[in-house]
Order: C-alpha cells, then sequence, then structure tokens
C-alpha cells in the first residue's frame, strides 16, 4: 500500500494535530484543584539539613517537614509549643522540655527521642577539628544538651541568651532531626528531608518541582491542604502570567505590577511590610568620607521618598533606623531628615569640598537598586557630586563580603535580610566585621559593648533601650542613610489564605488555609 | 561517485576537521576555566552564603577543584569526561552527567523545532520574494523579515504568553509538559518554538530572497527558460536547490544560537532544558555545573558544523570539484 502525502492532506492533517493539541482537557483549566495547590519559589531547592540549609527556600519545606520544641504562631513573631509539651527557661542559662508522646520520624526512622534533641543541636557545636556548619552562630551559646529521659532533657547554655528563643528554637536551627537518618543517609541527607511535621516530601525533581503531602502520622492539626507543589521560577513576570493563567495559586509578585494582576479576575493581592534593610552607606575610611560633614550634607541631598517613589513604585514605607517597626529595638523616635540642599552645600563648603568631588556608587545589577542609583546620582549632582553607577552581578557583588575587598568600595547600596531578633540586625556593623559583611569599615567601640550586652540581657526593657542607643550611634555617624525596610507583595487565588510570618521570606506551609 | 568522497580523501578530511573540533572543546573549556580566576565572586563563598564558615568554604573550594592550577583542572575535567563524568554538582551533590542529560533533550527538541519552523516558513517567504523582486509583496515581506529579526525572543515570549496563554488559554505557561506524555509536551512546546523561531524566519526568508535571486540570474536559468520549462518548474527543481545550500550552511551556526538563544526562552517558559541549567548555575557560580553544560553545548555546535561541512560538500558540486583539485595538487 503506498501514501502519497498531497499539500491538502497535509494542512488536514495539520490542522487536525493542532486541534488535539488546542483540545486538550487541560487547556484552560486550573492546575489548582480541591485540597492542592501550587505554590512558586524563586529557585529551586538547594540544601534541606537544617544545620546547613541555603536559604527561606529550603527553611520553609524543612519547617514543614520537621518539627522544632517550639515554632512561630502563624503570621506572628511569637512562638507556642511544637514538639515540646511543655517548655520553660529555668534559669538565663538553662532551659528544659518535656517532648509530647506519640511523635514518629518519616521513612520508618522511629520515635523522635531526646537524643534526637541533643544530636539536632549539638550539630552546631564546632566539631573536634574545628570545622563547623553554616548556621552554627545560631547555636553560638549552647553549651550542651543533657538528656534526662526519653523524651526530657535540659538545654545548658554557655552564657544567658535571649534570641536563642526567636534566632535559634523557633527556626530552621531548631528543627529536630532524626539521629537514625542523619546516619543512615549519609550525604543524601541533605536532599531528603525526614522528619514529623504536618507534611512529608513525597518528591523533589530538580528544577522542575517539588510535592509536599500531609503526614498521616502527624498528631497536630492537620493541614488544610493535602498536598503542596512548589514550582521554582526564577522570572518574575513567568510567575505574573503563571498566576493569571491559573497555573499557579501564590506567587510573590513584582509590586510594580500589583495593580494589573488584582484586577485579573480570581486573584487577591497582599502586601507585606518587611523586616530588611536597606541603605546606602560611605566607605568611612576613604576621603572625602572620613568627614562627618560629607556624611551629613549628603543625608541632607538625598531624596528618600523620591527613590521611594521611582524605584519601589512607592509600594514600601521609608526607613529611619536599622531595626523594623515592630520589633524589640525600633527606635519610634527616630530623626526624620527632610531634604536641605542648601544645608549640604554649606556643610560641604565647611568641608573644603564647596567644588564638589567625583565617587562611585556600588550597587547590585536589579531593576530597583540600579533605579534608587539613579535617583540618588541626580540628587547629588544638585550639590556637585558626580556620583558614577558601578552595577554589579550577585557574584561580583558579594565578593566585598571576602577578602578585606569592601576596603576599595566608596559608596554602596546595600540590602540585608533581617531576623526577629535586633542582635541579628546589629551583628553586621560591629568592628570586627570590618573586612566581611561591615562594608563601611563603620568601628564604633561603643557601639561593639552594646551588640555584647544586648546578646545576654534577660530583661526585654532593658534590651529595648540597649538597640536603641546603638542606633543613636549609628545616627550620630551620619553615616547610614535608610532607604526601607522592604514589603513583599504576595498574588493567590481568591479562596487562599496563605501563611507568611512577618519576615514575608519564611512560608509556613501548614498554616496555608482555605478561605 | 565523485573523487572527493573516495575513502582516503574522506577520512583526512573527516580527522582535520575532527582535530578541529577537540581543539575547539579544550580551548573553551580551558577559557572557561581560566575566567574563573579573573572574574569576581569566590565561588564556594557565593555558594554558601554569607554565613558560611571558612572550614565549610574551603571544603567547597577543594570539591570544585578550585584549589588546582588551571592546567591540572582543565586536564583532570577531561579525564574525567571521556569516561562519563562531568562532575557533581556541589550544591546538591547530584551527578553533573545526570544532570545534564535530563535537560538536554528538552533543549534539543526546542532547538530542532525552532529551526524546523523556521525553515519551514522562511523558504517558502523568500522564494515569494524572490519571484517577485520589487513587487508590493516583496517589501511588505522584506519589513516583516527584517521586523523578525530584529524582534528579541524573550519580547515575543513573553508577548505569546499574554496572548495564547493568559487571554485565551490556550497553552500553558510553565515548563516541557509530563514527562512520556507526548501530547502534553507538544503542547508545551509550541509557545516557546514559535518564540525562538520568529528571528530566524526572518533571516532564511532574506537569505534565501537573495540567493535565489543570484542564482534566477544565472545562465543554467536562462538556457532552462529559454527551453520553455514552466517558470515554476525553473524556480522549485532548478534554482531553489542551489539557492538553499548556503541556508543549510548557516543552519550549523543557527543550531549553536538556538542553543543559545534558548536560555532566555526557556527562563520565561520555566522549562527545565540545558540553557535555564546553565543560567541557574553562573548566577551562582556553581562551575562544575557551567563547565558541563558548556562542554555539551560546544559538542553539538562542533558536532553540528562537521555535519553541515560534509553536507555542503555533498551538496554543492563546486565545492566538491575545490577540495578535489586540492586533493590532486591544484591542477584541473
Amino acid at each position: 500500500m503506498s501514501y502519497e502525502l498531497t499539500r491538502r492532506g497535509f494542512l488536514a492533517g495539520a490542522a487536525a494535530a493542532g486541534v488535539t493539541v488546542l483540545g486538550q482537557p487541560w487547556a484552560n483549566v486550573a492546575y489548582a484543584t480541591d485540597g492542592k495547590i501550587v505554590v512558586r519559589v524563586d529557585e529551586d531547592l538547594q540544601n534541606l539539613d537544617p544545620a546547613n540549609r541555603a536559604g527561606p527556600i529550603d527553611v520553609n519545606v524543612i519547617l514543614a517537614v520537621g518539627q522544632g520544641l517550639v515554632k512561630f504562631k502563624p503570621g506572628t513573631t511569637e512562638w507556642e509549643n511544637d514538639a515540646a509539651a511543655e517548655i520553660k527557661q529555668v534559669s538565663d542559662t538553662l532551659i528544659e522540655f518535656r517532648l509530647k508522646e506519640g511523635l514518629k520520624f518519616t521513612g520508618g526512622y522511629g520515635d523522635l527521642t531526646a537524643e534526637d534533641v541533643k544530636f539536632s543541636f549539638e550539630r552546631f557545636k564546632p566539631a573536634a577539628d574545628g570545622s563547623k556548619v553554616t548556621y552554627a552562630d545560631d547555636w553560638a551559646a549552647l553549651d550542651s544538651v543533657e538528656v534526662t529521659g526519653p523524651l526530657t532533657g535540659k538545654i545548658h547554655l554557655k552564657a544567658p541568651s535571649p534570641a536563642v528563643w526567636l534566632i535559634a528554637l523557633a527556626d530552621g536551627s531548631g528543627v529536630i532531626i532524626s539521629k537514625k537518618a542523619f546516619e543512615a543517609l549519609g550525604d543524601k541527607f541533605k536532599t531528603t528531608a525526614i522528619g514529623s511535621g504536618p507534611y512529608i516530601l513525597k518528591e523533589w525533581v530538580p528544577r522542575d518541582h517539588f510535592t509536599l503531602v500531609a503526614n498521616p502520622d502527624y498528631i497536630g492539626e492537620k493541614p488544610a491542604f493535602s498536598e503542596i507543589v512548589g514550582k521554582p521560577i526564577t522570572d518574575d513576570k513567568t510567575a505574573q502570567l503563571a498566576l493569571q493563567a491559573g497555573e499557579i495559586d501564590f506567587s510573590r509578585i513584582d509590586p510594580a505590577v500589583a495593580k494589573d494582576v488584582e484586577a485579573s479576575k480570581g486573584l487577591k493581592v497582599e502586601k507585606l511590610s518587611a523586616i530588611d534593610y536597606v541603605w546606602i552607606g560611605p566607605n568611612i575610611e576613604k576621603k572625602p568620607f572620613d568627614d562627618v560633614r560629607v556624611r551629613q550634607a549628603i543625608r541632607k541631598a538625598i531624596d528618600v521618598p523620591a527613590i521611594i517613589a521611582a524605584a519601589y513604585n512607592g509600594a514600601v514605607d521609608q526607613a529611619f533606623a536599622l531595626e523594623a517597626p515592630g520589633l524589640l529595638g525600633h527606635w519610634q523616635d527616630a530623626p526624620r531628615y527632610e531634604r536641605d540642599l542648601d544645608g549640604a552645600r554649606a556643610l560641604l563648603e565647611e568641608a573644603g569640598l564647596g567644588g564638589g568631588f567625583s565617587t562611585r556608587l556600588t550597587v547590585l545589577n536589579k531593576a530597583v537598586t540600579q533605579a534608587t542609583a539613579a535617583v540618588v546620582q541626580a540628587n547629588l549632582a544638585e550639590i556637585g557630586i558626580d556620583v558614577q553607577i558601578e552595577a554589579l552581578d550577585p557574584g561580583a557583588y558579594w565578593a566585598y563580603g571576602e577578602n578585606d575587598a569592601s576596603k576599595n568600595l566608596e559608596l554602596v547600596l546595600v540590602e540585608y535580610r533581617g531576623k526577629f531578633d535586633p542582635g541579628f540586625q546589629t551583628q553586621w556593623f560591629t568592628s570586627d566585621q570590618i573586612g566581611t559583611w561591615n562594608w563601611q569599615r563603620w568601628s564604633n567601640k561603643d557601639f561593639d559593648a552594646l551588640h555584647r550586652q544586648g546578646l545576654i540581657e534577660p530583661d526585654p526593657k532593658k534590651r529595648e533601650q540597649i538597640y536603641i542607643d546603638a542606633q543613636k550611634l549609628m545616627d550620630e555617624s551620619a553615616a547610614f542613610w535608610w532607604i526601607t525596610h522592604n514589603a513583599y507583595t504576595f498574588a493567590f487565588k481568591d479562596g487562599l489564605l496563605p501563611g507568611i510570618l512577618p519576615n514575608g521570606n519564611q512560608w509556613q506551609y501548614a498554616s496555608f488555609k482555605k478561605a | 561517485m565523485n573523487g572527493f568522497w573516495s575513502k582516503g580523501s574522506l577520512a583526512r578530511y573527516g580527522a582535520s576537521r575532527l582535530a578541529t573540533a577537540v581543539l575547539v572543546l579544550v580551548g573553551s573549556i580551558a577559557l572557561l576555566c581560566s575566567l574563573t580566576l579573573i572574574v569576581p565572586g569566590d565561588p564556594a563563598r557565593i555558594l554558601l552564603g554569607a554565613r558560611a564558615t571558612p572550614e565549610l568554604v574551603e571544603t567547597f573550594r577543594q570539591q570544585m577543584g578550585l584549589n588546582l592550577p588551571l592546567y591540572e583542572r582543565v586536564f583532570v575535567f577531561f579525564r574525567h569526561a571521556l569516561q562519563g563524568d562531568l562532575g557533581t554538582d556541589v550544591i546538591s551533590g547530584r551527578s553533573v552527567t545526570d544532570m545534564v542529560m535530563a535537560a538536554l533533550p528538552n533543549t534539543i527538541v526546542l532547538a530542532l523545532s525552532a529551526i524546523g519552523l523556521a525553515v519551514l516558513l522562511g523558504i517558502p517567504i523568500g522564494c515569494y520574494a524572490a519571484v517577485r523582486p520589487g513587487s508590493l509583496l516583496d517589501q511588505v515581506l522584506a519589513v516583516f523579515s527584517v521586523s523578525l529579526v530584529a524582534t528579541p525572543s524573550y519580547v515575543v515570549a513573553i508577548l505569546l504568553l499574554y496572548f495564547f496563554s493568559v487571554r485565551l488559554g490556550w497553552f500553558p505557561v510553565l515548563g516541557a509538559g509530563e514527562p512520556g506524555h507526548f501530547l502534553d509536551q507538544l503542547h508545551h512546546l509550541i509557545l516557546p518554538m514559535v518564540a525562538l523561531a520568529v528571528g530566524w524566519v526572518g533571516y532564511i526568508a532574506r537569505l534565501v530572497r537573495s540567493s535565489l535571486l543570484e542564482v534566477l540570474s544565472e545562465p543554467f536559468i536562462r538556457t532552462a527558460r529559454a527551453y520553455g520549462q514552466p517558470e515554476r518548474r525553473v524556480v522549485m527543481k532548478y534554482a531553489l536547490k542551489l539557492a538553499c545550500i548556503p541556508t543549510v550552511a548557516i543552519l550549523g551556526v543557527g543550531i549553536g544560537e538556538l542553543m543559545g538563544g534558548a536560555v532566555f526562552v526557556e527562563v520565561i517558559f520555566n522549562r527545565p532544558g540545558l540553557g535555564s541549567l546553565v543560567f541557574d548555575a553562573i548566577r551562582v557560580r556553581n562551575y562544575p555545573v557551567v563547565q558541563g553544560c558548556i562542554l555539551i553545548i560546544v559538542a553539538i555546535f562542533v558536532v553540528t558544523n562537521l555535519l553541515v561541512d560534509f553536507a555542503y560538500a555533498w551538496l554543492d558540486p563546486r565545492v566538491r570539484e575545490t577540495l578535489g583539485r586540492a586533493r590532486s595538487g591544484g591542477g584541473a
């Protein structure tokens, strides 16, 4: 039998194939179904070992699969019991706990016991050869964990450490792992999440998706969704289109497109103020920035509201100090500097720089940071300062944090992520961070002392004052020109209530609810 | 068969091209390794983040081979690559060979289907324009072709997604489709394929037009017309075959270009292909993955060009003749 392909036949065949493909039942049908949601994550998972996790994408899964002694209450910075039936601070350096009965690890790794707690936390201490896990600093105050029974134990601290509750116990570094699983899985432990929490990591197809399914053995409140699929989507625009096309149910979006997305049928948009800290500052070892008058002049010249309007589309609030609103140590009465070009010029004149000067502003090559730099460039041109913008890719930009490279900076725009304890924020500005993350090489012995004092002060009132005093010293230096604490914009399907902690980065998958 | 295709000459020609191909592969990887010395940013520090301890950073540097001298890194890489081992992803601990092999089919299917579509549309457009030179249709097609060439694939990708996925809901936005499910994969392929092909449609159309115009002015075409051959037959049977030869030549380059262009398209459509794999790896300076991907991309580029060279010599009698003369010492 022979078959001759005619032009008419070819066209008919092509049309039939097109109809077949377009007519598939999945066309124009939302991906999400009852009991299942699809969330967009910015990047793929990297490392599911709580002690060596790479970032928030990992920790969100680690916290969904695992349990700590305590966990954050949904959407707040307060904690509540998780695996612990009882936990109390007996003294400044002693915490006692009793585990709930019947907690089981997935994968057949047996009961969760106090031995597992000891193993999980003591991994953060330096090993015999001096090597440390990535998040070792979270448990820097840990001396030892004493097992007093199958389900009871004592956490001994080397010194008082109020931060240990929010930074370690309630966060990713407080997740209890199975000692048996860790020893059995070896190097595969970092890609296999074993826990006793509300979800099981059913599968992780690298660069495509991961799937969390409800853990049938979890003894706490069952999660609202039986399945959560995480899809790594790097590009914000793709994520927006996928939301609008109904392929995903939840995503962080670019604030600039919030109105467009909100206008889409069946989608809601929510803005969440974050606790990051974004600022511009000089390398104060470099001339002329070693002169406080020059720093004050620039602070008077920079128009932060204009930056927020131009670079952030007005979607964030202005910051006036290091600690964000809502955090312990937030400085409510921090000075609000108005733009004053005459005052700025007078200060430069006084510093002998009435004719202006040239400098370089280093930024990350993101749209927002480059727009910020452009506004600053225009602002400073008005007082005779010629700013060259150096926009670097993440690899080159973050290289300023190694090998003392920050000594080559002049002006720099920095954005750091915040945590719920104020001491996490102040640590990057101490003298011993010069050469690593104190890029401005700002050194103040009183600030260093306040930071150390804040770490061990158990009284919250006194701690609050310590951190406010520390921020006053930063303000006096005029070396930090605060822009914003950031805000995250999320879009999601009607009928979904996402569970997000107040930093905007940490998503509590088990707290995602149906509206 | 022409003398050029005798066993000896074919072997010599193949061996010389193969040697060049090996040099290109070694050179590209050596260049890549030396770039890691110049490009700012310690990969280990970037991968591990601000909180990584110096010990962990050092361990990662060793795992990535960054502590070895340049020549040793290139040597070690090729020694392992020859055994099918492209190294280990230092982040996940997965085999780079497995990662590349999982991503490669998606990119090859995308690149080949895009070039196929470009040929399928570009040649007829070029023919129509060439047989009516200077006409309104030719001018319209010229503007159309140049517009296609000038439009970046990522712009086309976003527009296609907006109209066909968001507004009409005909095609999916994300991914490459369910593995083993042909129709689903085809459904996911159509928009990225069109986005990637669009620029090449215009390019091939312009190339075929100019080439066909040149061939149509050749004496043998005049002779064919003088013999009373119908114009349609003259163009399709005699002229187009020769006019397509330059198109074949650029297809080798085209495949390489499309593998590069696939980066944007794969990122926008979230396709887990080689382009997006290398993009993600470069962002975090994951050099073992970058090296593995680059080796495969360069190898595909080199092999494709090799095949095109052979095809070119096979298709064009003038090339065969030139090479045959060169083999016999230049006398004719």
